[in-house]
């Protein structure tokens, strides 16, 4: 039997013109690990709803054609009758756990269906979802990853049929996001229950997923098994889905004629090294030394010191017992025009890093200055002329009702001469004049990013502080970002990105700091914090698939991009 | 005037009240009176908290002071509390004294005010000892074992879940106004007034993305505990049982109340030996 | 039946919860704002009342009220220990019906003209109650309060200017001119984040802007707003006039054992009641 049956299915939120969902006809099997890829809006979370019966039971709207689950329409069964078969963990996860301590909020569902046993479940559930050294504590003690593991675990008791996670991972540091799936795998597996994931990292797809289903305006273009769908790269692409790098290194390498039209793509590494092995050409280490001689050149052409730590200690204030420690005499210098990325696990004292640099928080020994001049000291009002922070959350940066005025917002106040020239100006670069006049909360991500940005960089400051740009966005936006970047030459040219976004830290950054339990661990260009296996394991970063399929194939010189990769098959631009 | 600038955002910093409201939740459930029945300790305040105010004898209300004085000590309460509780106790009696001696009052008028203040100390700190000392949870549950609806008992674990959450939002929000404002000089003195009125208006504005930001939070909490049967729970009698069924009354619990009972003996010996030497 | 226009009772208790977390919050802060005195006269930043007042505007008024007093209670009261026992329930009514009042009477949210009446009006229904309680509190808790010197002409006063200024200053200030600006400025972009219809003619009320019902309900509740307070902090009269047998120690100790038996007794109501409900199986 199927585990899920949709007929027909035609969905409009009302006051919406046109349906969300248009005819959509789907079975999934039972036992099946399965993906939903599609560009944004597409009606993902809108099918993803209408399977727990939020739709039609709570949200409203017009709905044609009929949900079964597990062989019972969705209209004809409880709220709390569906709870117990289908389980839904939110994008914002975060907004879903309603208790103050892990083990309550575990079991709360299990007691609300008042079963005799619900402690009993909630702790189960902690256990395979590895919180089990967790149980007593307070949910404002967990870090990100922590939370959205007890979110499925709260999930997770009520041994629902079917799991639905809507993009576990999009804030997750590779670490995290890989025992994430290999908890999802083992509930797959081990417990047979139908996984399904709202997923745009292709990488995840192939490595975990069984199946994978494409949408495309509200309907469903196809599902097909993991791997073939992957390969389906022109059609992924048109929806602004990824293919895994190897995948499309592939099959540019198939369009010039380097592998032949016979060769099936692959859509991981495993398969990679078999596809590429017999047709590599050089492996030569000739670019290692340039890139060292770079970096050295680099650092000479940079300004003078902008931003130093000196032997800073910081200590959170301990709601019991002794007051954590986050950094324990850290050292560091930033000087002008340096491109920075700042990477570590959740919790590595990225954010409090930053933080520091805004005078947000003090240090308790030792100083961190910038100019010369402590932090802490210096008024924020006066700090926002020389450092900008982006928030990880661009919607803590809409403070006025209208992006346009948030944009102005800063100049106006400071009487910035041509106020609106500038602002009409930086709405044209971040393309946002069409969007000028809306609430900037009611955007899509990518534009509320962008937005972000602008606000960020309006009183032209000497450097910019971005707290994971790329978080929750798709790989489209992603790179729309990126270009966004690419763009702050000339305005803003220090500036210092936290992220666990290793694309955009290879494409970007010019020197990478790595961050372990409040410790700088490295601190280089890309080329050498990569090759470093000692950092790699103790923070665990994941470089992009190609850089890994590059050296799995014994390539010495480090590529970071496809047609890096492509340039050892003697095809391609070496750029 | 100068210190109330500061205040306002200078010296209490938001990061700060959110430790000491989390520190006065969740830092002092290891002591003995979070240790005890909540159901033994409402009793208890029901007591301390309505008999105080039928006595006028200050030696029984001192006794009595001094008791509610140690239990507060033995829950181990956050400062910024007991700051807020002086503070209210003088707002609702030492004013009116002062206001007393302005309408012609003498010192005659201080024994009255004295029995007074003592009784709202009494009473106020053995409110603090009872919902500040007790856990949010166990407290929640006492009142629903009080027949209070689970709606109270609900929100008071829910507020305790998202008070955290929501005092980082304010504070980042908050900064987002204060990096990319441009405050009025405060340097004189009618500056700081305009720079006191500055400050009250960002607090006002931040509410308006506050707003938004949470309405599209609660979105999910609600779906979120309609899938998790919130509504299930109201309705069945059986869930309020289950919740209740940890509830025990401990050896730890019938030595406090034999504890409070001796004292409250022993006072009124106490006061009735004082006032007969008078 | 037409679902697009009801409201359900997900979207209630959306109202709910996002007036009790955003009102708590702000109520925490007040709690710590520091009044300032200019001789007697107190000028506070008595509370934020214009969160659940523009939630009322643009929600179903009650969810809103019921959340905002909620919200007090827990975050203010209970969090920080400031509880007054039975007395908190005159101020958890009191602003229950301000706001519910306040929120029932605006048809329009866009006219700015209602919502400043609106919101004014809220707060002096919530004030004059307030102060009223105020009043009889003290007549009660302080023995021969007449024959205090000057005590009750200063009670008067001072109560009396505190509604005053706390209608004309945090009413205006922290009130009308924060709704003012917040209700148009939310309307048409909050409500689709609950997932509701913006509130009009037609979606804000079932029947007249304030009927009867409504009214005596109102009232009904204030009396049972000042019956707790009284309870709470007066005590009862009886124990005042039996002071004057209360000289020996006998006599004081029987009265503590009735006041203990008949705290005991007020439990075991509340319980049996609550028992009851819960047979009823009521929500």
């Amino acid at each position: 039997m199927s585990a899920v049956e949709i007929k027909n299915l035609t969905f409009t939120y009302p006051g919406a013109k046109e349906p969300i969902l248009k005819n959509v006809s789907l079975e999934i099997e039972e036992g099946d690990f399965l993906a939903v890829v599609g560009n944004n809006g597409c009606g993902k979370s809108t099918l993803c709803k209408t399977l727990n019966g939020l739709i039609p039971h709570f949200i409203l709207g017009d709905m044609e054609g009929e949900v079964r689950i597990e062989g019972v329409s969705t209209k004809e069964q409880e709220i709390g009758t569906l709870a117990k078969k289908v389980g839904y963990v939110y994008q914002d996860f975060e907004n879903q756990i309603v208790c103050p301590t892990v083990l309550e909020d575990a079991s709360y569902a299990c007691l609300n269906y008042a079963m005799e046993d619900y402690e009993e479940k909630g702790r189960e559930a902690l256990e395979i979802c590895g919180l089990a050294s967790k149980v007593g504590d307070y949910v404002w003690q967990l870090s990100g990853g922590q939370k959205h593991l007890l979110a499925l675990a709260g999930t997770a008791a009520l041994s629902p049929d079917i799991l639905i996670l809507d993009e576990p991972i999009a804030q997750l540091d590779p670490m995290h996001a890989g025992r994430i799936y290999d908890i999802l795998k083992e509930l797959n597996e081990k417990y047979h229950k139908t996984v399904i994931v709202i997923e745009h990292h292709t990488g995840y797809i192939a490595k975990y997923c069984k199946n994978v289903l494409l949408m495309k305006d509200g309907g469903v273009k196809w599902k097909l098994s993991a791997k073939e769908g992957l390969r389906r790269v022109d059609e992924l692409l048109e929806s602004n889905i990824f293919p895994p790098q190897v995948t499309r290194a592939a099959l540019q390498m198939k369009r010039a004629g380097i592998l032949p039209e016979s060769v099936v793509l692959p859509v991981d590494i495993e398969d990679g090294k078999k596809v590429f092995a017999p047709y590599l050409k050089e492996t030569g280490p000739f670019r290692r030394e340039t890139a060292e001689s770079r970096a050295s050149e680099r650092k000479l052409e940079n300004g003078g010191k902008l931003v130093s730590f000196d032997n800073v200690t910081v200590t959170y204030r301990a709601v019991k017992g002794e007051p954590p420690k986050i950094f324990d005499n850290f050292s560091l210098e930033i000087r002008k025009g340096e491109k920075i990325a700042l990477i570590g696990s959740n919790g590595a004292g990225k954010s409090t890093m930053l933080k520091l640099m805004m005078g947000l928080i003090r240090p308790g020994v030792g100083r961190v200055t910038i100019r010369g001049k402590e932090t802490g000291s210096i008024s924020k009002e006066e700090l926002g002329k020389t450092i900008s922070m982006v928030y990880q959350n661009p919607e803590e940066m809409f403070i006025m009702d209208s992006i346009r005025r948030d944009v102005e917002y800063a100049m106006k106040v400071r009487k910035v001469e041509n106020y609106e020239k500038r602002t009409d100006e930086l709405l044209e670069m971040f393309r946002l004049t069409d969007l000028a006049d809306r609430d900037g909360r009611l955007l899509s991500g990518g534009q509320m990013r962008r937005a972000s940005l602008a606000i960020g960089i309006a009183l032209n400051p000497e450097m910019l502080l971005l707290d994971e740009p790329t978080a929750n966005l798709d790989i489209a936006t992603r790179r729309e970002i990126m270009k966004t970047l690419q763009m702050l030459k000339g305005i803003t040219d220090t500036v210092v990105i936290a992220t666990h976004d290793m694309q955009l830290v290879c494409d970007w950054a010019e020197r990478i700091i790595v961050l372990s339990s409040g410790y700088v661990i490295a601190d280089g260009p890309k080329e050498q914090i990569f090759a470093d296996m000692y950092v790699r394991s103790q923070v665990g970063i994941r470089p992009p698939e190609i850089y890994d399929m590059g050296r799995e194939l014994g390539i010495l010189k480090p590529c970071f991009t496809i047609d890096e990769f492509i340039g050892c098959f003697g095809g391609g631009q070496n750029a | 005037m100068h210190k109330l600038t500061e205040n306002i955002l200078d010296k209490i910093s938001i990061d700060f009240l959110r430790n000491q409201v989390l520190k006065n939740a969740y830092g002092n459930d290891d002591t003995v009176i979070a240790g005890l029945d909540p159901r033994i300790l409402l009793v208890w305040y029901l007591f301390f908290g309505l008999v105080p105010w039928f006595m006028n004898d200050l030696v029984l209300l001192l006794c009595f002071f001094l008791f509610v004085v140690m239990t507060t000590r033995a829950a181990r309460i956050a400062p910024l509390v007991l700051v807020l509780f002086c503070v209210g106790v003088f707002t609702q009696t030492g004013y009116l004294f002062i206001a007393a001696l302005f309408f012609g009052g003498n010192t005659g008028t201080i024994v009255p005010l004295l029995v007074m203040t003592l009784k709202v100390a009494v009473v106020s700190l053995a409110s603090i000892t009872v919902f500040s000392g007790l856990d949010p949870d166990r407290l929640a549950s006492g009142l629903l074992w009080y027949g209070c609806p689970g709606q109270l008992s609900f929100s008071i674990s829910f507020a305790y879940r998202i008070l955290p959450v929501l005092m980082e939002e304010f504070q980042n929000i908050l900064l987002s106004y204060r990096m990319r404002g441009n405050p009025p000089d405060k340097s004189t003195f009618f500056g700081k007034i305009r720079y006191l009125g500055y400050q009250i208006k960002l607090i006002i504005q931040s509410f308006y993305p506050l707003m938004l930001n949470t309405a599209k939070r609660s979105r999910t909490t609600v779906e979120a505990l309609e899938l998790r049967g919130y509504r299930y729970s109201l309705q069945n009698p059986a869930v309020k049982r289950m919740k209740l069924a940890m509830l025990k009354v401990t050896r730890n619990d019938v030595i406090f109340v034999c504890v409070s009972a001796v004292w409250v003996a022993v006072s009124f010996i106490l006061s009735a030996g004082l006032s007969n030497v008078i | 039946m037409n679902p697009q226009n009801k409201i359900t009772q997900s979207q209630k208790l959306m109202v709910f919860v996002l007036s009790m977390t955003l009102y708590g919050l702000a109520t925490l802060f007040t709690e710590l704002i520091p009044s300032f005195q200019v001789g007697i006269v107190e000028f506070s930043v008595e509370y934020f009342l214009f969160i659940p007042l523009t939630l009322a505007m643009l929600f179903d008024p009650l969810s809103a009220a019921l959340g905002a007093a909620t919200g007090e209670l827990v975050f203010s009261e209970i969090m920080l220990g400031q509880f007054g026992g039975l007395g908190e329930l005159e101020k958890f009514i009191t602003v229950t019906i301000g706001v519910f009042i306040a929120g029932r009477i605006v048809r329009n949210p866009q006219k700015r003209g209602m919502v400043a009446f609106a919101s004014i009006l809220g707060v002096t229904v919530q004030q004059l109650m307030g102060c009223a309680v105020d009043i009889l509190k003290v007549q009660f808790a302080v023995e021969e309060f007449e024959a205090v010197p000057g005590l009750p002409e200063s009670v008067f006063f001072t109560e009396g200017f505190a509604c005053l200024n706390d209608i004309l200053f945090s009413g205006i200030l922290f009130c009308m001119l924060p709704t003012m600006f917040l209700v148009p400025k939310l309307y048409g972009k909050i409500e689709p984040l609950l997932g509701m219809k913006p509130r009009d003619e037609k979606t804000s009320l079932a029947g007249g802007v304030l009927p009867a019902k409504t009214i005596l309900i109102c009232i009904a509740a204030f009396a049972a707003a000042i019956a707790a307070e009284l309870l709470a902090s007066g005590g009862y009269e009886l124990i005042d006039w039996e002071a004057a047998w209360a000289g020996s120690t006998a006599n004081i100790i029987i009265a503590i054992i009735i006041a203990a038996v008949v705290s005991l007794i007020v439990i075991g109501v509340i319980r049996s009641r609550a028992a009851q409900r819960n047979e009823a199986g009521q929500r």
